[in-house]
């Protein structure tokens, strides 16, 4: 309880990440819902890689020189890395599984992999940003400043309000795009815009808290809520309300216990996901057998 | 052309890529007809569908939609319910709710009307209760009537249907049809019906339009469906 009021306190020294944490835990999994239903879950792990090797490399530029440092600018150098790095490879994946042929598991596997060791080799080879770069790859949540949450806020501003004017059209396309087509839709643009708007909040996503607790908030809060939800609306509220909720509370357990941010996030996510599965299977015995007791 | 005629089709060649299907189609379809597009697995019926529909691109040749009183016809399609993802959790009226995508523009909400209209056609097809359901737990038949009813919700002149009657059964078969009949009359809506079904066929289409290794039969169900016709093009689908 006293952590909980220290936490809500005025005073708190790390309220910027403790408003950085909700965000990602909010609007995370309103992405992570488009993820799971069209069936790219896969992307969701390579992505944020890709877009880890998109910050390591902007970082890089300023090592070797081509592009003079500015300390005061790095979160955006970072980003603009990031997604430079994130979008063309989320259009290029998508137009590749579009096409068809070939494995799908394989390329995304591929891409993750030669990302992961490009993000590596990136960092050990940049004699300046090691220590800076690595934190910001382990997703460590502790220093946000008010440009940083800014910016955040913002970018996943832009993102809701894509998805809730454009709910409707996202939903054709990706549910049934024939259906789309007959409906004079350019289906070609609206993939195009969702993808946009996934590469985006994953790019800001990584840069916040990193690509594991990135990954973990796109895929187990849209699992949890698939269990019970009854129609799209629910799916997304639910999906969208857990990331919330388990973002706070993962928050205040690991200041108590003096925790990482990001994998306490991740494994009371697992843990919930663990409960909720568990609670429903039961559930659902229960309810065959009610009928045959009665 | 043939008068009063809802869609035209002129050497149209249809296919995928450089596998040409179907390489000279000629038809047309009469307003308000009902017509069953019959033939083997591979004939090309559901490519001829799709490339009506604007999915597939034609190969070759012209697809004619004549103006209904000075605007372009709208297509109701009904897609085989098993392209359509289970993963998705959406309720049977969230489906029918996806037709009012061709009148609601980007960033506008569904308005109640549109709302409204969704649930009579639920009702018109016998699907209100499954509305509220989850369309992935629906049965096979109660698919169909959802889908019908997202199709009707389109408000179409010209309604085209994929196999409508595969893998359920008899009953649910007989249900189907008899909803899509009753829909045909009332809304004088033009339908081109895809099946391999040639009993369904011969009993609610009253035109047929037969393909077989590229060629493309078009004529009447008492001319085209006796006896002594299906034998012989069932023996030229085995040969």
């Amino acid at each position: 309880m006293d952590t909980l009021r220290e936490i809500l306190g005025p005073d708190f020294l790390l309220r910027n990440s403790i408003y950085i944490s909700l965000l990602v835990g909010l609007v995370c999994p309103l992405v992570g819902v488009y993820l799971t239903l069209r069936r790219l879950i896969f992307m969701g792990v390579a992505l944020p890689q890709v877009s880890s090797c998109g910050i390591a490399f902007a970082f890089s530029l300023q090592a070797w020189g081509v592009i003079p440092h500015m300390h005061e600018h790095e979160h955006s150098l970072a980003f603009i890395g990031s997604t430079l790095f994130t979008l063309p490879t989320i259009l290029l994946l998508s137009l590749l599984m579009r096409r068809g042929g070939g494995s799908v598991e394989a390329r995304l596997g591929t891409v993750y992999v030669l990302a992961g060791a490009w993000s590596i080799l990136l960092l050990v080879t940049n004699p300046l940003g090691e220590h800076g770069l690595l934190d910001m790859l382990k997703g460590e949540i502790i220093s946000v400043s008010n440009a940083d949450l800014r910016r955040t806020l913002v970018t996943f501003g832009v993102v809701v309000l894509v998805f809730f004017l454009f709910l409707k059209e996202f939903l054709l396309v990706s549910f049934d795009r024939e259906m789309a087509i007959t409906l004079k839709k350019n289906v070609i643009f609206w993939d195009a815009l969702l993808f946009l708007v996934i590469g985006l909040t994953i790019s800001m996503a990584v840069l916040s808290v990193g690509p594991l607790v990135a990954f973990g908030f796109l895929l187990i809060p849209p699992l949890i809520a698939h269990l019970f939800a009854r129609n799209m609306l629910q799916f997304a509220l639910i999906a969208s309300g857990i990331g919330g909720v388990s973002a706070f509370v993962g928050f205040c357990l690991a200041y108590r216990w003096d925790y990482p941010v990001g994998p306490t996030d991740v494994a009371l996510l697992g843990l919930i996901y663990f409960l909720s599965f568990i609670g429903k299977k039961l559930w659902l015995v229960v309810r065959k057998t009610a009928p045959e007791q009665a | 052309m043939v008068e009063d005629s809802v869609l035209t089709l002129e050497h149209l060649a249809v296919g995928y890529g450089r596998l040409v299907v179907l390489p000279d189609v000629n038809l047309s379809l009469r307003r308000g007809s009902f017509t069953g597009l019959l033939g083997a697995n591979g004939s090309g019926k559901s490519s001829l569908l799709k490339t009506i529909l604007g999915i597939l691109r034609p190969l070759g040749g012209q697809i004619v939609l004549n103006p209904i009183d000075g605007r372009t016809p709208v297509l109701g399609y009904m897609p085989q319910r098993e392209s359509l993802d289970p993963i998705y959790p959406l309720s049977g009226f969230e489906i029918v709710l996806m037709a009012a995508c061709g009148r609601v523009g980007p960033g506008r909400f569904i308005n109640q009307t549109e709302r409204e209209f969704a649930r009579q056609c639920l009702a018109e097809t016998g699907a209100t209760g499954f509305g509220s359901k989850l369309f992935s737990q629906l049965s096979g038949g109660q698919k169909q009537r959802v889908l019908m009813a997202r199709a009707l919700a389109t408000k179409p002149d010209f309604m085209l249907l994929d196999e409508p009657t595969a893998g359920i059964d008899a009953h649910a078969t007989r249900a189907v049809m008899e909803v899509l009949k009753q829909i045909h009359a009332q809304h004088h809506l033009t339908v081109l019906l895809v099946s391999h079904d040639l009993t369904t066929v011969r009993q609610y289409a009253e035109q047929v339009i037969w393909l077989h290794e590229g060629k493309v039969l078009h004529g009447a169900v008492g001319e085209l469906l006796t006896p002594d016709k299906i034998e012989e093009l069932l023996s030229l689908e085995f040969r």
